[in-house]
């Protein structure tokens, strides 16, 4: 590859990013800089891009909802983005939409570590102090 | 009647020391050469012993051919100038006691007279007490309960004496729940004593006040220990107590005590009417007097018959018991003194004599003189398994060899007779008996370990060849359903 | 059921047996308080100077070591005086011997068969041999027979780690079983019994040593325990199924040397290995006994006794021993403040200290007072009197009350058990006053139950009859009667009279209400009227008399130090703030405040004053705290600290130290404890002097005192203590209401009295 390819792939990265300042805005969140077709956008606002000029392995991405900013996580990816983003499909959701059935739970991202909405297993231990509560707290 | 102890006893001489007490186990009888010299007496005044003239008999209603009651016995001689033999002194008493070498009938074989010296102490206000031991539980023994049947008031008449010897206030006497009869006819005689005014208040007349108490326990072999007997008369669990304090110190109720055997009590008037040298007279030098000899098992009839001590132990069954079952030449071996002294191989029987020392230097002892025969048609293995259930659940569970150990001995003991076993188990069961003899409270521990030594010193061979027969058994195809070894737990 | 007989009967053995106690020798600090139980000729010869004492010893040679002892000495002791153990599991220091294990069984040069050495006296000349190969023979024997029919269940069994059985077979045991069960026949099995809440049986451990049953008829005073069968099938137990009613029956846990008997509250929580161990002071009755706590991972685990010759020997109450699950219930863990809408509700320190400050500066400082409660440690009692005496308040009092007549607390001699514990011992008579000690101190009247057996201790009894386990003359049941003895007119007073060493032991409980004035000096009367009988015909003129029996572990701090006794003055003052520290006896109610009273709680538990606070401070129970408490005797000892205090809670001291920062010029100079002992030394000296008894004599100038006033008046009512029956004891203090082994103990005492099994 030339120079003047990567110059051009540089150049077109930026542009579909919005701009040089909105670019080194992606290039901090994500260490990454791409420009590929925007093939569908879940409901979190995720935008899933595929460029196969890169190498498989790295030609399907994900730009996070901004709104995330770097508190991004792979869970927040929704299952059916997640199969196609993993090869298990080469039809986006948006090519072939999700069978909805009624036993599936809607998709949730994984909290553990955020201070908020963890979840914490019930403990099967007694505590060690019983602490007295006055009649209106009991 | 409890049961071949001699070496609790603080004073016991070398004369009386446990048989095999060396520890070191030896196959076959061997004399025991310490108490060999000290039982052979220099210059043997006698040479033959027995039979007893009747003339000479003690026990004149063994068999209740006559009046048992006062009447009948007062015809016997009993009761005769007690008053003069009370008058004499308890100095006088415990002399003739001492002259005639009494030793205790129960089985201990403790001399009589020196026992009975131990409670003439200053008194220090409490009372003393005289206890009867008349709980004959040994198995093969029968002679206490005869006396009581058929002779209680000689029984009566010895306790006013023997009481009178250690100014004992009371006598208790300890009967064996089982024994019904005797019991009853005790307690009429002790009625009829009162009545006559020989007992109670001013006995015999003599100015002595004496009370006689019958004593039924509820019939367990270890009440026959004097402690436990003590124990149960006060109200507890029949259970023996430590020694020291010896009996003499701290009996019953807390008071000096003597308890001594029914048969020695018994024979205490005859000593004091017809003198000490007259019952020295009798057997051996230091075994010396009469005895009941009670002959069982084996034998064509069996028998209670007083003897002359140190009869031969053949000529006492061949003359009294109509010989062994299908002859001499059929006997297999001999408990000589009651269940719990060892056994006596054929060999031995031909030419012991019956009395303590000649027993003890075979390493066995004269205990009760109850004379078990086995002939070769029993099973002797099963004879002392059978012996072994018996401690086993006589066992009173105080202390641990005797309550752990019997048990066990027994659970080996009934595999032996199957031959359900490992040869080096016959030495184990040795070692055990050992671990158990001497480190108990009581001398029930030693009397439990003895058969169990003396099938193991005299009929390892019978054991062995148990053992290898049911190997071949096994081997042969037809196995029996515990062939298989559990493990050790 | 008949229980084993020991040798009590065997004066000789009897005295050497309390006399030459190993272990105590090895506990005692002190000389001079080894005298125990009887031999009076005895003892006097051994307080002389050894140069003087007519040497009647008996020598002889333990494994060739050389050792004169008393006449009536044991082998065994004889041994431990050279330092030689030998193996037991029947013998224990303070019960009869009963010789049944045979695991101490020596060999004795000349004598035939080993010796059960726990039971052997000492002889002449004797040649002991602790060591050879008889005696280990003998030994290996006993233990190879304990084991055959013994449970190998260790990895299962709590006493694993503290099993005599596990610890000596280790030592004398072979390494393999020679028991083979060819038949499966199995080992020996016996059916568990329930015996109460308190103590579990797992009955196919026992090795029938029989110390359960001694114990819980020569200490305890119980006969419920004996052995039923004979042989392989003998077995301990009831006989009938029903509860160990004692309040001492914790101990046989101890005592067993195997785990046929574990703590039931303990089983299965911990191993002996992973818990540390805190010796401390116990809290729940006056007479703090020493305990070890033992802790695993900040939390109490269980309570063991500590061997104490002056106090407790090593027995503790089945309250001290099994009341700790109620440090973990019913914790003030947070600050807490009512908030606008007048609720309590949890605050941070700083916010508690603020609030608090805030309304004690509002109010002048006569409008203050302050309530303790029975629990309270001497160091936070000084802090609390410091702080509140520099806001310039000095309404200070106990919740336990003391009648203030006469000289009432000024004189120390008078609310001290001045003959000491140990004083029991020595004495031949003790009247008891109003007070049911059974239940008051179980340790105390165990000690009176053995010198009653021992030394012909007479005892005596004003108030309502109870069961005391051992027999008394009851001189009535009211206060006449004790006026008609303090005069000398009782039936009883001249027999009582001859007696050379009295005691008069007056239960506090029967000094709470207006009564007490007329009981206390009634019985100082009388003590002084014994006293003079008895110092005719006695040489010691040291003795003393008159002794109080307190129920709360502070009360005598509080009292040295100079609190009021009793909540009198509270209800007359009316208060606008209330300081309770500790006080959860409900003596105090809103009914006795101003109507806008501010009440401050600082205590342990959630209980009766905390439910009446404004604000609610955690503090520390006595197992979290570096602490001093003063027993009835006037003995000053330590608490340490076990466990850190729950959540937020903090020490006492500490708390009012942060508080007194709040408040504008109350800051107090306490910077660390070491500050505070020193502030308690210039108050008074003896709170610092660990473990010794400062001693008070004033009961001339006390008696002159109430032979000057007029007699106070009473009601002649009943001297009727509040604890008579068994449930009464379980649950006398926050916390044993807070803990749920004492309500299952209450509970099956109940059941228990419902039974025909029941004695009372």
């Amino acid at each position: 590859m030339s120079l003047v390819d990567k110059l051009g792939n540089l150049i077109r990265a930026v542009k579909q990013n919005g701009g040089l300042f909105k670019s080194i805005r992606t290039f901090y969140f994500t260490d990454d800089l791409k420009w590929g077709t925007h093939v569908g956008t879940d409901k979190y606002g995720n935008r899933y891009f595929e460029n196969n000029y890169y190498f498989m392995g790295r030609n399907r991405w994900v730009l996070f909802n901004d709104a995330f900013r770097l508190e991004y996580d792979g869970s927040q990816i929704p299952p059916e983005w997640h199969q196609w983003m993993h090869y298990t499909t080469d039809k986006t959701p948006i090519e072939r939409p999700p069978v909805q059935h009624r036993w599936m739970v809607q998709h949730e991202e994984n909290k553990t570590g955020s201070s908020k909405d963890t979840y914490y297993p019930y403990s099967t231990t007694r505590t060690k102090i019983e602490s007295w509560m006055p009649k209106n707290l009991r | 009647m409890i049961r071949t102890v001699p070496s609790r006893l603080p004073l016991s001489v070398s004369s009386s020391v446990v048989p095999a007490s060396s520890g070191v186990w030896q196959n076959g009888p061997r004399r025991h050469q310490g108490t060999a010299a000290a039982a052979a007496p220099a210059k043997p005044k006698k040479t033959k012993f027995g039979p007893l003239k009747d003339e000479d008999r003690i026990f004149t209603n063994l068999y209740g051919r006559h009046d048992w009651k006062l009447k009948g016995a007062m015809a016997r001689g009993d009761w005769y100038k007690t008053k003069e033999i009370l008058l004499k002194g308890h100095e006088w008493i415990l002399n003739e006691v001492k002259k005639s070498g009494l030793r205790g009938r129960g089985g201990a074989g403790f001399p009589s007279g020196m026992k009975w010296s131990f409670m003439n102490k200053p008194s220090d206000g409490r009372p003393k007490y005289l206890v009867v031991n008349a709980d004959e539980g040994e198995p093969g023994t029968c002679k206490d309960r005869e006396i009581m049947r058929h002779d209680p008031h000689k029984l009566l008449e010895g306790c006013l004496i023997a009481g009178k010897a250690m100014h004992a206030r009371a006598c208790y006497i300890y009967i064996r729940g089982e024994f019904y009869n005797e019991a009853s006819n005790l307690q009429v005689a002790v009625k009829e004593a009162y009545d006559a005014g020989l007992i109670g208040k001013n006995a015999c007349g003599s100015g002595y006040d004496y009370d006689i108490f019958v004593f039924r326990g509820a019939g367990a072999y270890i009440c026959g220990e004097e402690t436990a007997l003590i124990e149960s008369l006060e109200g507890k669990q029949g259970k023996p107590r430590l020694k020291p304090p010896f009996p003499a110190d701290i009996g019953l109720f807390g008071c000096p005590t003597t308890v001594a055997n029914v048969e020695t009590v018994a024979v205490a008037p005859a000593i004091c009417r017809r003198s000490g040298e007259w019952f020295a007279s009798f057997g051996r030098e230091r075994n010396s007097g009469t005895k009941l000899f009670c002959i069982s098992g084996h034998v064509n009839t069996p028998v209670t018959v007083e003897e002359e001590m140190s009869i031969p132990l053949k000529e006492l069954i061949e003359r009294h018991a109509g010989g062994v079952t299908g002859g001499w030449d059929n006997l297999l071996g001999i408990i000589p003194g009651g269940s719990s002294v060892p056994l006596l191989p054929k060999s031995t029987c031909e030419t012991v004599l019956m009395d303590f020392d000649a027993l003890s230097a075979v390493q066995s002892g004269l205990g009760t003189a109850a004379v078990i025969v086995i002939n070769k048609q029993a099973d002797i293995i099963k004879c002392i398994a059978r012996l072994l259930e018996f401690y086993q659940h006589e066992s009173c569970g105080q202390c641990t060899p005797c309550r752990e150990g019997t048990g066990w001995l027994n659970k080996i003991m009934w595999r032996f007779v199957e031959g359900n076993a490992k040869p080096e188990e016959i030495d184990m069961i040795w070692e055990l008996s050992k671990q158990i003899e001497g480190h108990t409270i009581c001398a029930l521990g030693d009397a439990a370990a003895w058969p169990v030594q003396g099938l193991v010193r005299h009929y390892r061979p019978a054991i062995e060849e148990r053992i290898r027969e049911f190997q071949e058994k096994t081997s042969a195809g037809n196995s029996p359903p515990q062939l298989k070894r559990a493990a050790s737990v | 059921m008949i229980r084993p007989r020991g040798r009590m009967l065997n004066t000789v053995c009897s005295v050497a047996h309390h006399h030459f106690n190993p272990s105590s020798s090895l506990v005692l600090p002190t000389t001079t308080t080894r005298s125990l139980s009887l031999g009076q000729p005895l003892l006097q010869a051994a307080k002389q100077p050894p140069a003087v004492v007519p040497d009647n010893r008996v020598e002889l040679f333990i494994d060739d070591k050389r050792v004169l002892c008393e006449p009536g000495t044991t082998v065994l002791q004889a041994a431990a005086m050279v330092g030689v153990e030998i193996p037991r599991f029947c013998y224990h220091d303070r019960l009869s011997i009963a010789g049944n294990c045979r695991m101490c069984l020596v060999e004795v040069e000349k004598s035939v068969k080993p010796v059960a050495s726990c039971a052997m006296p000492v002889m002449k000349g004797m040649r002991v041999k602790t060591n050879s190969v008889a005696t280990r023979k003998a030994r290996e024997g006993v233990m190879e027979f304990l084991l055959m029919n013994h449970p190998l269940d260790c990895p299962i069994c709590d006493q694993a780690g503290e099993c005599d059985l596990q610890d000596q077979s280790m030592m004398f045991g072979n390494d393999r079983s020679r028991f083979t069960d060819i038949k499966f026949e199995g080992k020996r099995a016996v059916e568990d019994k329930n015996i109460g809440p308190l103590v579990k049986t797992i009955m196919t451990r026992c090795i029938h040593c029989t110390r359960c049953i001694r114990f819980a008829s020569e200490v305890a005073g119980v006969d419920d325990l004996g052995t039923t069968g004979r042989g392989g099938d003998m077995q301990v137990g009831t006989y009938v199924e029903k509860l160990f009613a004692s309040e001492l029956s914790g101990n046989v846990i101890d005592l067993c040397p195997v785990g046929a008997l574990t703590s039931k509250p303990y089983a299965f929580t911990a191993r002996p290995w992973e818990i540390r161990k805190c010796e401390t002071v116990d809290v729940m009755d006056a007479l703090g006994s020493n305990i070890v706590v033992n802790t695993r991972g900040g939390e109490v685990m269980r309570v063991l006794p500590r061997p104490n010759e002056d106090v407790n020997e090593e027995w503790i109450s089945d309250k001290t021993r099994f009341a700790y699950d109620g440090l973990k219930r019913q914790r003030l863990t947070l600050p807490m403040l009512k908030n606008a809408q007048g609720v309590l509700e949890p605050v941070d320190w700083e916010a508690a200290l603020t609030g608090i400050a805030a309304k004690v500066s509002r109010v002048e400082g006569r409008e203050i007072a302050a309530l303790v409660g029975g629990l309270c440690d001497v160091e936070s009692l000084v802090v609390l009197k410091d702080l509140l005496n520099r806001l310039g308040c000095e309404t200070l009092c106990t919740e336990e009350a003391f009648p203030m007549n006469a000289a009432g607390t000024d004189v120390r001699s008078n609310y001290l058990l001045n003959t000491k514990i140990t004083g029991v011992e020595e004495a031949d008579l003790v009247i008891l006053i109003g007070t049911n000690i059974r239940f008051e101190a179980p340790v105390l009247n165990a000690r009176i139950r053995k010198a009653y057996l021992h030394n012909n201790l007479r005892v005596a009894v004003v108030g309502k009859k109870t069961d005391l386990h051992y027999e008394y003359d009851h001189v009535g049941d009211t206060i006449q009667a004790l006026e008609q003895l303090a005069n000398g007119e009782h039936k009883l007073s001249k027999d009582l009279a001859k007696a050379k060493k009295p005691m008069i032991i007056v239960g506090s409980s029967s000094l709470q209400d207006a009564d007490g004035a007329a009981i206390l000096a009634n019985a100082i009367v009388l003590a002084d009227k014994l006293k003079s009988g008895s110092s005719s015909g006695s040489s010691d003129h040291d003795w003393k008399v008159l002794n109080v029996l307190h129920r709360h572990a502070g009360q005598v701090g509080a009292l040295d130090v100079g609190y009021t006794p009793g909540a009198g003055k509270i209800k007359e003052l009316k208060p606008r703030v209330l300081y309770m520290l500790g006080a959860d006896a409900g003596v105090v109610t809103r009914k006795d405040l101003a109507a806008d009273a501010f009440v401050i709680y600082q205590g342990h538990h959630g209980d009766a004053g905390a439910e009446i606070a404004d604000a609610v401070l955690p503090g520390a129970a006595y197992t979290e705290k570096s602490a001093t408490y003063v027993n009835t005797e006037g003995r000053a000892q330590r608490a340490n600290v076990a466990v850190t205090p729950p959540g937020m809670a903090r020490e006492d001291w500490k708390i009012l130290r942060a508080l007194s920062e709040f408040i504008p010029g109350a800051s107090l100079p306490y910077e660390k404890l070491e500050d505070v002992r020193h502030r308690m030394a210039d108050i008074a000296p003896h709170l610092l002097r660990y473990g010794a008894v400062e001693e008070a004599n004033y009961f001339k100038q006390s008696h002159a005192l109430v032979h000057g006033s007029k007699r106070p008046s009473h009601s002649g009512r009943a001297l009727a203590p509040p604890q008579t029956v068994l449930e009464d004891f379980y649950m006398t203090d926050s916390i044993s209401r807070a803990s749920r082994t004492m309500a299952k103990c209450i509970q099956a005492a109940r059941h228990h009295k419902t039974t025909k099994y029941s004695v009372s």
